[in-house]
C-alpha cells in the first residue's frame, strides 16, 4: 500500500513532464494536422543548450533559462519556415517523413553539440534533496519540475482561451481554408504553434536533463509521450495532460511491481505495450474526436 | 429540354454487349409492364440523426425492377443521406434496407457492393492516381477471379483474366465515349469526363441497381443530354433500375418513371411526374409556403 | 497515344497492352541487364560484393516498404524491426533447432508477416496515422524481447549464423556464390512485386491509398487490403533481413534501430513512391551514401582530430536527413519520377511535351 502510494505520487511528478511533452505534440497536431515526431529530439537540444549556458559558459540560472527559451523560439521558427512551409499542398505522407528526418537531424546536431558524451549538470539548477511527508519521499527536483510544468500548461491554456492569437489557433484547428477566408493569418498561426511547441519541449528537455542527465537517450521520453498523446486523444489538451500524468504513474508502478518480474529495461517498454492496448480498446483515446467523413 | 422519351426504342450508344452477356448469365433480362414490376430495393422506416439534426425521419422508399426512380427535394433534404444509408456508408439508427428481400442494413459497404448495389458520388470520388481505364478495371474488383498469389506469380490464366477484364472495361468505355481519355490520369480530366468515368466505374461492378447522386450537376445542356442518354440506355439495355438524385426538373420529369420528394428528412410525396408536378406540398417545399 | 510505347509500336491486343517490355529491343536490354548483374562479380573483388549483396538485401526490404507505403499509403515505422525478426528467426532456428538455411528462409518471411499482422490489425481498422504509432510500439517491444530473452536470442551479444548448405554442388561459403543466390532471390522478389502492382490486389492497394471511402463502397474490403499490404511488406522485410544477416554470418540487435526504419522511409521518398524502380533506386542511393559516409570518416578525423567517431555518427544523421528533406521539397516524387521525365523528354525530342 505504501509502495503504491509512493509510486503514484512520484508518478504524478514525473508525469507532469510527460504531460508537458504530450501538450507540445498536441499543440502542433491541433493546428496543422501533422504529427511532429521531431519534438522528441528537441528535448536533447534543450538539455544541451541549458548545459552549455550553465556549465560551459557559467551563466546565472535565469539567464540560462531565458537563453534556452530563446533557442526554442528560434528553433521553432526555423523548423516551420525551412521544413514545413515548403511542403504545403503535398500529401500527408510528406510532412510526416520530414518530421521523422528532423528528429534524426536534431539528434545529429545534439551529438555534435555534446560530442556524444553524457553530461551532468553538476549541481542541478533546481534545489536538490527531498522532502519527507509521512512515508513519502519527494525529491525536490521532481516537485519543482512538476510545478514548472503546471505553470507552463496553465499559461498555455490562458493563451488559448483569452488572447486573440489563441482564438486564431482554435479556429485554424477546425478548418484551415475557412480560417483563412475569415482573415486569420494561417501561416502565422502555424509559426506560433511550432514556436510554442518547441519552447515547451525545450523546457521539458531542461528538466529531464536535470533528472536523467544530458545525453542522447532523452528522446526516448519523447517517444513515450507519444503513448500519452494517443491515450488522451490526439486533439485534446485535457486528454494530453491527464494521459501524461497517467503514463508517469504507470512508469512508477512498473518500476515498483513489474520490473522485479521481468529482465531488462521494462520502463521503456511498458508504455508501448500500453499504447498497443489502447489501440485495441479505445483507439481514439479518452477525449479524441472521431471524424465523420462525408462523401 | 427536347423530349427524348420518343426515341426510347432506338439505341444511340455502342458497347455494353459484354456487360449484358455477363448480366444475362446471372438473371434473365425481362421487360415487365409498369404495374407488374416487383420491388427490388426497399428502405423501410429509415431514421438517422446526427446529434440533434434529424437527417431522415421515417422514410420509406421502394424501387421496382427496371424503373428509373428520381429522388428530389430542396438542399439539405437528406437525399444523399438516404443513398449513404442504402449503400451502407451510414448506419441508420432505425429502419431496415432490403435488397431482393435480403436485409442489408448492417452489412459492410463492400459486401453490399458485391450484392449489386452500386453508386456514384456527388463530389466525385475517383482514384486520383489511376488512369480512367484503371479506375474502371478497379471497379471490377469483386468480379475478378484470381487470388493474390496467382496474381503475384502471374500465371497465364491470370493474364487471360486480366485481358478479359480489360475487354469489359473497354466495352464500358465504348459506351461512355471515353476512348480519347482512357489513358489519362483522372486527376487531370475535366469535371464532366470525371463524372462519366465515375459512372463507368459503377457500371463495372455489374450492378443490380444503380444509385446516381447528381450525375448531371455542373453540366451544360449537351453534356446533360449525353448523360441522360447514358442513363436511359443503361436502364433499357441492361434492365438495371436506377435511383437518381437530381435538381434539374426538366431532366427529372423527362426520364423518371416515378418520383419521390423529400423535404427536411421527410417523404412528402411520391408518384408519377404528372402527379408530382401539381402536388401542392411539393410546390410549397420548393417555393416556400404562403 | 501511349506514352509508354516507343514511336510506331502499337498494341494490337490486350495481352500486348499488358506487357511491360514490349519491343524486342527492350526485352533484349532487360536480358542483357540481368546477365550483366550476374557477371558483375567477375570484374570486382570482395569489396564490390560487400556493396552489392547489401544492396540486394536493401532492395528487397525497400520493395516491402514500397508495397506498404508507396502502394497502399500506410506509414510503417517498424520495418527495420521486422527485418530484425527475420534475421533472428533464421538464427534461432539454426541454433536451437538445427534447421538448415533453406527451411529457415520461408519462415524468415512468414514469421515477421504474422507478427506484423498481429501488431498491425488494431491499427489498420481505423484511418489515420495509427499504423505509424503501432509499428513504433512494435519496434520497442521487439527490441526489448530480443535483448532480454537471453536463453533464446543470446541477448545483446548477437548470434552467429550459418550460410546456406551446399545445394546442387554450389558452396555458398564463398561470397561470389552467395551473391548469385541473393541476386536470384532479389530478381524473383522484384518480379513478384511488379506483378502484384499490376493485378487485382495491387490495384486495390492504390485504390485504398487514393480514396478509401470510395473503395469500400465500390466493393473493396479495405481492412483486408491494408492487412495484406502490411503482411506482404513485412514478408519482404523478413526475407531481406535473413539474406543480409547470412552474408555477415552474424546477427545483432544493434543493426536495426529506430533510425533505420526512418531511413527506409526517407530513402523510399528519395527513390520515389509508387514504383518498383523507385524502391530499387532508393536502396542503391542508401547503400552508396553509407559507403560514402564510411569513406569520409577518416577525413573527418583529420579535421576534428581525436575521437571523432561521434562525428561520423552525426554526419550520417545530419547528411541523410538533409538529403531526404531536400528531395521532399524539390522533387517529392523522387528519382523515379525524374527518370520518367528524362525518358519522356528523350522520346518526345525535339518537342517539349
Amino acid at each position: 500500500m505504501e509502495e503504491t502510494a509512493k509510486s503514484i505520487v512520484l508518478g504524478l511528478c514525473s508525469g507532469g513532464i510527460y504531460a508537458l511533452l504530450a501538450v507540445s505534440y498536441v499543440v502542433i497536431y491541433k493546428s496543422t494536422r501533422v504529427f511532429p515526431f521531431s519534438q522528441a529530439a528537441v528535448l536533447i537540444i534543450g538539455a544541451y543548450v541549458m548545459w552549455y549556458c550553465l556549465i560551459v559558459w557559467h551563466l546565472p540560472i535565469w539567464l540560462g533559462f531565458l537563453m534556452t527559451c530563446g533557442a526554442g523560439v528560434l528553433l521553432g521558427m526555423a523548423v516551420e519556415r525551412a521544413f514545413m512551409r515548403p511542403l504545403v499542398g503535398q500529401p500527408i505522407l510528406a510532412p510526416i517523413v520530414v518530421t521523422l528526418c528532423l528528429m534524426l537531424l536534431l539528434r545529429g546536431v545534439g551529438i555534435l553539440m555534446g560530442k556524444g558524451n553524457i553530461e551532468g549538470f553538476g549541481e542541478s539548477f533546481l534545489p536538490v534533496g527531498a522532502w519527507k511527508i509521512g512515508f513519502l519521499h519527494l525529491p525536490k527536483i521532481q516537485v519543482y519540475g512538476f510545478i514548472l510544468c503546471g505553470i507552463l500548461i496553465i499559461a498555455l491554456m490562458l493563451f488559448y482561451a483569452k488572447t486573440r492569437a489563441g482564438l486564431g489557433m482554435r479556429v485554424v484547428h477546425e478548418d484551415h481554408v475557412v480560417a483563412q477566408n475569415l482573415g486569420v493569418n494561417v501561416k502565422r498561426i502555424f509559426q506560433y504553434s511550432w514556436i510554442i511547441s518547441c519552447v515547451i519541449a525545450v523546457v521539458a528537455g531542461m528538466l529531464l536533463g536535470n533528472i536523467q542527465g544530458v545525453g542522447l537517450s532523452l528522446d526516448l521520453n519523447g517517444l513515450i509521450a507519444i503513448a500519452a498523446v494517443l491515450f488522451g486523444g490526439l486533439e485534446s489538451f485535457a486528454g494530453a495532460i491527464i494521459a501524461g500524468l497517467a503514463i508517469g504513474i504507470l512508469q512508477m508502478l512498473t518500476i515498483a511491481y513489474i520490473a522485479p518480474l521481468l529482465p531488462g529495461e521494462t520502463t521503456m517498454m511498458v508504455p508501448f505495450v500500453f499504447l498497443l492496448l489502447i489501440l485495441f480498446i479505445k483507439p481514439y483515446g479518452l477525449f479524441g474526436l472521431v471524424r465523420i467523413e462525408r462523401l | 429540354m427536347p423530349d427524348i422519351t420518343k426515341k426510347r426504342e432506338q439505341r444511340y450508344s455502342y458497347g455494353l454487349t459484354l456487360l449484358r452477356e455477363r448480366i444475362e448469365k446471372k438473371r434473365p433480362l425481362t421487360n415487365p409492364k409498369p404495374n407488374e414490376r416487383k420491388v427490388l430495393l426497399r428502405a423501410e422506416n429509415i431514421s438517422i440523426a446526427f446529434g440533434k439534426l434529424q437527417a431522415l425521419n421515417n422514410v420509406n422508399v421502394e424501387v421496382k425492377e427496371g424503373e428509373i426512380l428520381a429522388i428530389i427535394g430542396p438542399n439539405g433534404a437528406g437525399k444523399t443521406c438516404l443513398l449513404n444509408v442504402m449503400s451502407g456508408f451510414y448506419r441508420a439508427q432505425q429502419g431496415n434496407v432490403f435488397l431482393e428481400e435480403r436485409r442489408i442494413t448492417h452489412s459492410s459497404s463492400h459486401k453490399i457492393a458485391e450484392l449489386g448495389l452500386c453508386r456514384t458520388f456527388q463530389n466525385i470520388a475517383l482514384y486520383t492516381g489511376l488512369s480512367a481505364i484503371d479506375n474502371i478495371i478497379a471497379g471490377r474488383h469483386p468480379h475478378i477471379g484470381y487470388n493474390f498469389l496467382t496474381g503475384m506469380i502471374y500465371f497465364p490464366w491470370a493474364n487471360k483474366e486480366e485481358a478479359y477484364q480489360r475487354a469489359i472495361a473497354e466495352d464500358i468505355i465504348d459506351f461512355l465515349e471515353l476512348e480519347h481519355v482512357r489513358g489519362s490520369v483522372v486527376g487531370m480530366l475535366a469535371y464532366g469526363l470525371r463524372k462519366r468515368v465515375e459512372l463507368g466505374r459503377a457500371l463495372a461492378l455489374e450492378p443490380r441497381i444503380l444509385l446516381l447522386d447528381e450525375p448531371m450537376a455542373g453540366m451544360n445542356l449537351d453534356e446533360k443530354e449525353d448523360m441522360a442518354r447514358f442513363i436511359i440506355d443503361i436502364n433499357e439495355f441492361l434492365k438495371i433500375p436506377i435511383v437518381l438524385i437530381e435538381h434539374d426538373m426538366g431532366v427529372v420529369m423527362d426520364i423518371a418513371d416515378r418520383i419521390v420528394v423529400l423535404d427536411f428528412g421527410n417523404k412528402i410525396a411520391e408518384g408519377s411526374p404528372e402527379e408530382i408536378k401539381g402536388n401542392p406540398k411539393v410546390i410549397a417545399a420548393y417555393l416556400g409556403a404562403g | 497515344m501511349n506514352i509508354n510505347r516507343p514511336c510506331g509500336t502499337f498494341d494490337r491486343n490486350y495481352f500486348q497492352a499488358k506487357e511491360l517490355y514490349r519491343t524486342p529491343l527492350r526485352k533484349t536490354l532487360l536480358t542483357l541487364l540481368i546477365i550483366g548483374m550476374y557477371l558483375l562479380p567477375l570484374t570486382m573483388g570482395d569489396y564490390g560484393l560487400s556493396l552489392l549483396i547489401p544492396i540486394c538485401a536493401f532492395t528487397i526490404g525497400m520493395l516491402g516498404l514500397q508495397i506498404i507505403t508507396g502502394y497502399c499509403g500506410q506509414i510503417s515505422l517498424g520495418h527495420a524491426a521486422f527485418m530484425g525478426v527475420g534475421m533472428y528467426t533464421v538464427g534461432i532456428l539454426q541454433r536451437h533447432f538445427g534447421f538448415n538455411f533453406w527451411m529457415c528462409l520461408p519462415l524468415a518471411g512468414l514469421i515477421p508477416m504474422f507478427l506484423g499482422m498481429m501488431f498491425g490489425i488494431p491499427a489498420l481498422r481505423i484511418k489515420g496515422l495509427y499504423l505509424a504509432f503501432a509499428t513504433l510500439a512494435a519496434h520497442f517491444v521487439i527490441v526489448y524481447v530480443i535483448s532480454n530473452w537471453r536463453s533464446v536470442t543470446n541477448g545483446t551479444e548477437g548470434m552467429w549464423m550459418k550460410r546456406p548448405d551446399i545445394l546442387f554442388g554450389i558452396d555458398f561459403k564463398s561470397d561470389r556464390n552467395y551473391y548469385f543466390l541473393v541476386l536470384t532471390i532479389t530478381i524473383v522478389m522484384t518480379y513478384l512485386a511488379t506483378n502484384l502492382a499490376r493485378t487485382k490486389l495491387g490495384r486495390s492497394f492504390v485504390a485504398v491509398r487514393d480514396n478509401d471511402i470510395a473503395a469500400e463502397v465500390m466493393g473493396i474490403n479495405i481492412a483486408y487490403t491494408k492487412i495484406m499490404a502490411f503482411g506482404i511488406g513485412c514478408f519482404y522485410a523478413g526475407i531481406a533481413g535473413a539474406l543480409g544477416a547470412a552474408y555477415y554470418e552474424y546477427v545483432n540487435i544493434a543493426w536495426f534501430r529506430l533510425e533505420d526504419s526512418i531511413w527506409y522511409l526517407g530513402f523510399l521518398v528519395v527513390g520515389g513512391f509508387g514504383s518498383i524502380f523507385g524502391a530499387i533506386a532508393g536502396a542503391v542511393v542508401w547503400k552508396v551514401l553509407d559507403e560514402a559516409t564510411t569513406l569520409v570518416t577518416p577525413l573527418a578525423e583529420t579535421f576534428l582530430g581525436g575521437a571523432a567517431f561521434y562525428a561520423s555518427a552525426a554526419f550520417a544523421l545530419v547528411f541523410y536527413s538533409l538529403i531526404i528533406v531536400i528531395f521532399l521539397v524539390f522533387e517529392p516524387r523522387g528519382i523515379a519520377h525524374r527518370w520518367e521525365i528524362i525518358k519522356r523528354s528523350y522520346r518526345l525530342h525535339p518537342f517539349p511535351y
